[in-house]
């Protein structure tokens, strides 16, 4: 089980462009140097990211990209939904009308309880609790126990 | 982020063992696939990794078969899943070394990625086979009674 790429690297860039981003654009070759990410496959990742309305780009020689909104409208599950698509912990093998005992079972015991865990705290966390704890991060306090 | 097919049919094959099999009367894997609806070949795979990690047990002889090794109130849903999937961590650098580029501690996601781990854990992590095979069997029951 894994978080692809996409949405790994994808949200690292997106803090680092809000945590960096206050009136201006932000260029993406300065998130590649400081993310350590190709520049080609940032400039994917935020394609998408625009798309999602999440960020918008400007031209120019300030371009670049900046939030569409404020950070703290920004869930991380609208990110990783636009990243990864939505949060399942499986695939849906079979509707739900084809289950067996067993596996009805399995998906109210299991599935669906990590399901509804896991997307409530996306629903809830935004991208401005990240960019807090980031620059927290970033200034040397050091980690503090994220909630 | 999924957990894989592997993962799935092996909590699937637990549950089965702790309805149909005991220690006087073990399944054999023709008996599981089918009931299962899944080849031998690729069952057989599954309960060598549930034997490995200490799951199942089998005998061999006339009268052999495989059932749980140990009581299923005592068989979490975790260890399953993780003797099928192997690490089950949802970003691979929050159990094993891996070179991203940047330092961990600076790390804009880590803390997202270790809280969405341990949503996963903390969701299931007091869920036994016993109570999935007791929900499977009242299931069963309502929809017209044990095979």
């Amino acid at each position: 089980m894994r978080i692809s790429t996409k949405g790994r690297y994808g949200l690292r860039a997106l803090v680092d462009l809000a945590s960096h981003a206050q009136e201006d654009a932000v260029s993406l070759v300065h998130v590649a140097q400081r993310q350590k990410v190709s520049l080609n496959y940032l400039e994917q990742v935020f394609a998408t990211l625009r798309k999602a309305g999440i960020v918008k780009s400007q031209k120019g020689a300030q371009g670049g990209y900046m939030l569409a909104r404020r950070p703290e409208e920004i869930k991380v599950g609208e990110i990783l939904g636009a990243l990864e698509g939505s949060f399942s912990i499986v695939d849906e093998v079979r509707g739900k009308e084809g289950q067996d005992a067993i596996q009805s079972a399995i998906q109210e015991l299991v599935w669906d309880r990590i399901n509804r865990s896991v997307n409530e705290f996306l629903e809830q966390s935004t991208l401005a609790e990240l960019v807090e704890q980031y620059k927290r991060l970033q200034s040397g306090e050091g980690a503090m126990y994220y909630i | 982020m999924k957990i894989s097919t592997k993962g799935i049919y092996a909590l699937e094959v637990a549950v089965d063992l702790a309805i149909y099999a005991d220690n006087e009367q073990r399944m054999s894997i023709r008996s599981v696939a089918e009931r299962r609806k899944l080849s031998e070949k690729y069952l057989e795979r599954i309960v060598s990794m549930l034997k490995k990690k200490g799951i199942v047990k089998s005998t061999r002889g006339a009268y052999g078969g495989y059932c749980l090794a140990r009581d299923p109130k005592e068989i979490l849903v975790l260890d399953v899943l993780m003797a099928a999937e192997g690490d089950l961590a949802p970003v691979q650098c929050l159990t094993k070394e891996t070179d991203c580029g940047i330092d961990c501690e600076g790390c804009a996601t880590r803390g997202t990625w270790n809280h969405i781990w341990e949503l996963i854990k903390n969701a299931v992590d007091s869920i036994s086979i016993a109570q999935i095979k007791e929900l499977a069997e009242k299931k069963q029951e309502v929809s017209g009674g044990v095979q």
